[in-house]
């Protein structure tokens, strides 16, 4: 067992409950598994929400919370009152994913899976969000504090994270501590928000474009040149820096040389001073392309994210790591780019937490393993119930 | 189409949006004290059953107490079907094992004529197992007008099946076998029937009073059956349909559809000669008879078909002076 802090008495009576909690919970998990799949149904792309943040709101209504409402940019929220009301815990997950809405969103129920587009990011961590007050009823568990439950938009790719920011920027109440709610994968633990820049490197040929040039060739060559240029940017190893090169388009068929093309990137970075200076070498790297090649090469930054993060030693982390050390997960460390970092850049503790394995995570063949998923859900309630018990003043 | 045609229409055909209060429908049943008992019936369904026993005892018995009993009736499924509907809470039963002194016959139809036995509610939901995109308002907008109607006796389920749109115009109508060999024999023989907008849906609830005395097709007549034997009896007013949009399902080849139309032709062809319609077959219709969308509203269209003949050639005097001629 992993040291614990000065509420060590109160955790202790926490963890020891989290055998009968599984238990009970295996009981009711027809409970989430039903909104996992009356919400995973709806197609949700990142900015085309509304129509699983209407069943999420409706379902915060249904089961008996206050103040349900959509805000501004789409966002879900309601509260479970507390006993005493006097601050109030955060519970999110995102209702967009990353499945348009041509994609049949038809999910499958076998005995120990459920099969289907964004089944584990997120309609499981959506549905635990908003079938979570129904189960702490069955589970006999109150709060002191309010519990506010969302569901947050506009959180993946172009979203940037926008509406958790917008629900964060805007929210009047004292907040203790939040903790975000993924599918995927139990054991996850992240307490720190990486320092992130997504871009596109956009490509075009003009129309005077001088095929007799040295050099010159259509949008597939310039963006390779593009590619190994991008290459060679030397990274640090220390702090940890990471480019991730996700995605190009460019061309529709065989036999036509095209004109536009699209790279797009991700750069990580424990350090947010190197993303600015590797932003400004892609900018280099783009203007000179443009000028030496005769096309038009820019980057686009479509989201970006600074450095934060609690300390490994926070009770939270520690209360955390105890938790999936009673369950016997093994904690699995990552920096988070999602919701996390406006959770913490806003002023708040915060983790994110994995609720159970998947398999093809992001293909559409996603497939939810049912199993673990109890367990997923005890480590989450225990968790909010020792941040109500005071622990991250601890 | 006619007044009555479209009065019915108006007054019988509903969407589901409209019973989207389950909370109202669960008092209003309670206040005429009804049961209602819902029946799937099942053979090799392992991929869609899970997830019809989830949604449906989730949202139906244990959120909303809607249904009063929930079972799965099997016809002897080799695959997993009845290890995944218990898994999820399921009652499941053979149709073998119900009423076993009357046989065993394998078919879709056996399996609700034996849930009518074992079932005890006052009203029967039947929802077919290959449901992909399943959702409780397969049941609720089927027994909903049967809980506020009391002169309804039998609910039809009819989808929204996008074919060709133009112009806000669609045609609405049922798959292949009820456009070409239905619609067209109700046509012929039962035109107030063509009202039904999707007579061969699997998914329709009716009261134990009138299941309990029709037979029952043990394949695939079952659906068109019922539409005729009760038509016999009450007439087109106690039957209602209801819009429950989108049905995902599996596609059925040409060839099985083939052989379902065989077996429907059978059971109709069997009420043809019970109501005394194929030893004195009436004047025949000539009026054709579908159905149109525009703007949420369905309509009638009738199209005149006459198939007028021409006698053999050989007997045409102008062919035989040709003849003579050359």
């Amino acid at each position: 067992m992993l040291e614990t802090t000065a509420k060590e008495f109160n955790l202790g009576n926490l963890l020891k409950d989290l055998p009968t909690q599984i238990d009970k919970l295996n009981e009711f998990r027809k409970l989430v598994l039903t909104d996992a799949v009356l919400l995973g149904e709806i197609p949700s792309p990142t900015f085309n929400e509304e129509d699983r943040i209407r069943l999420t709101v409706d379902r915060f209504r249904e089961n008996g919370l206050e103040d349900p409402e959509i805000d501004e940019h789409g966002n879900a929220s309601a509260i479970l009152n507390g006993t005493e009301g006097r601050s109030s815990i955060l519970v999110m997950a995102h209702a967009d994913s990353v499945f348009d809405a041509n994609t049949q969103h038809v999910l499958n129920v076998g005995p120990d899976t459920i099969t289907g587009p964004g089944i584990s990011d997120n309609a499981i961590g959506l549905a635990t969000v908003v079938a979570l007050p129904k189960l702490l009823e069955m589970l006999g568990i109150k709060f002191k504090d309010d519990l506010i439950f969302l569901a947050n938009t506009k959180s993946l790719g172009r979203g940037n994270l926008d509406g958790a920011r917008y629900f964060l920027d805007t929210m009047k109440r004292p907040i203790r501590a939040g903790v975000c709610v993924e599918g995927a994968s139990q054991g996850r633990l992240s307490y720190s928000g990486l320092g992130t820049l997504r871009g596109e490197i956009r490509l075009e040929i003009p129309g005077n474009y001088d095929w007799n040039r040295f050099g010159s060739s259509g949008a597939v060559g310039q963006l390779t040149r593009v590619v190994n240029q991008l290459l060679e940017i030397p990274l640090p190893k220390e702090p940890k820096t990471k480019m991730i090169l996700g995605g190009l388009s460019c061309g529709t068929t065989y036999n036509k040389t095209p004109k536009r093309g699209i790279l797009r990137f991700e750069i990580t970075s424990e350090e947010d001073q190197v993303i600015e200076d590797l932003r400004q070498k892609v900018d280099d790297l783009c203007e000179q392309c443009s000028l030496e090649n005769g096309t038009k090469v820019y980057l686009e930054v479509v989201a970006t994210r600074p450095n934060c993060g609690i300390p490994f030693t926070h009770p939270l982390v520690k209360a955390t790591r105890s938790i999936m050390s009673e369950l016997g997960v093994t904690p699995e460390v990552n920096p988070s780019t999602g919701d996390l970092n406006v959770l913490i850049e806003a002023g708040h503790p915060g983790v994110t937490l994995g609720l159970t394995t998947a398999e093809n995570t992001g293909e559409e063949n996603e497939s939810l393993h049912l199993e673990p998923l109890p367990a997923g859900i005890a480590q989450l309630i225990t968790l909010l119930q020792a941040i109500d018990m005071g622990l991250c003043e601890s | 189409m006619t007044g009555d045609n479209k009065k019915w229409l108006d007054q019988n055909t509903f969407h589901h949006g409209e019973f989207w209060d389950i909370l109202k429908l669960v008092k209003e049943k309670e206040k005429k004290g009804l049961k209602i008992s819902l029946c799937i019936p099942t053979l090799n369904e392992e991929k869609t059953i899970g997830k019809e026993v989830l949604i449906l005892r989730s949202e139906l018995m244990e959120r909303y107490p809607l249904i009063d009993e929930f079972a799965i009736i099997d016809s002897g499924s080799e695959d997993k079907t009845l290890e995944v509907a218990s898994s999820y809470g399921a009652d499941t039963y053979l149709a073998s094992d119900i009423l076993p002194e009357e046989g065993d016959k394998r078919g879709k139809g056996e399996n609700l004529w034996k849930a009518i036995h074992q079932l005890k509610g006052d009203i029967i939901c039947y929802v077919d197992a290959d449901i992909s995109n399943i959702h409780p308002r397969f049941v609720y907008g089927l027994v909903a007008p049967l809980i506020h109607r009391t002169e309804v006796q039998y609910v039809k389920a009819f989808y929204d099946r996008p074919l060709n749109y133009s112009s806000g115009l669609r045609s609405s109508g049922g798959g292949r076998v009820t456009e070409i060999l239905i619609r067209p024999l109700f046509s012929l023989f039962y035109p107030e029937l063509t009202n039904i907008i999707q007579p061969l849906s699997g998914e329709y609830a009716a009261r134990r009073e009138v299941l309990e005395i029709i037979p029952f097709p043990i394949g695939y007549g079952v659906e068109t059956s019922h539409l005729l034997d009760l038509y016999l009896k009450f007439g087109l007013d106690a039957f209602a349909q209801t819009d429950l949009d989108r049905r995902v399902h599996r596609n059925q080849t040409t060839n099985a559809l083939g052989k379902m139309s065989f077996g429907i032709l059978q059971t109709f062809i069997n009420r043809l000669h019970s109501q005394g319609k194929i030893d004195r077959i009436p004047d025949m219709e000539t009026f054709y008879r579908r159905f149109q969308v525009e703007d949420g509203s369905y309509n009638q269209l009738t199209q005149e078909v006459v198939e007028e003949e021409r006698r053999p050639m050989i007997e045409v005097a102008g062919y035989q002076n040709r003849a003579l001629s050359s």
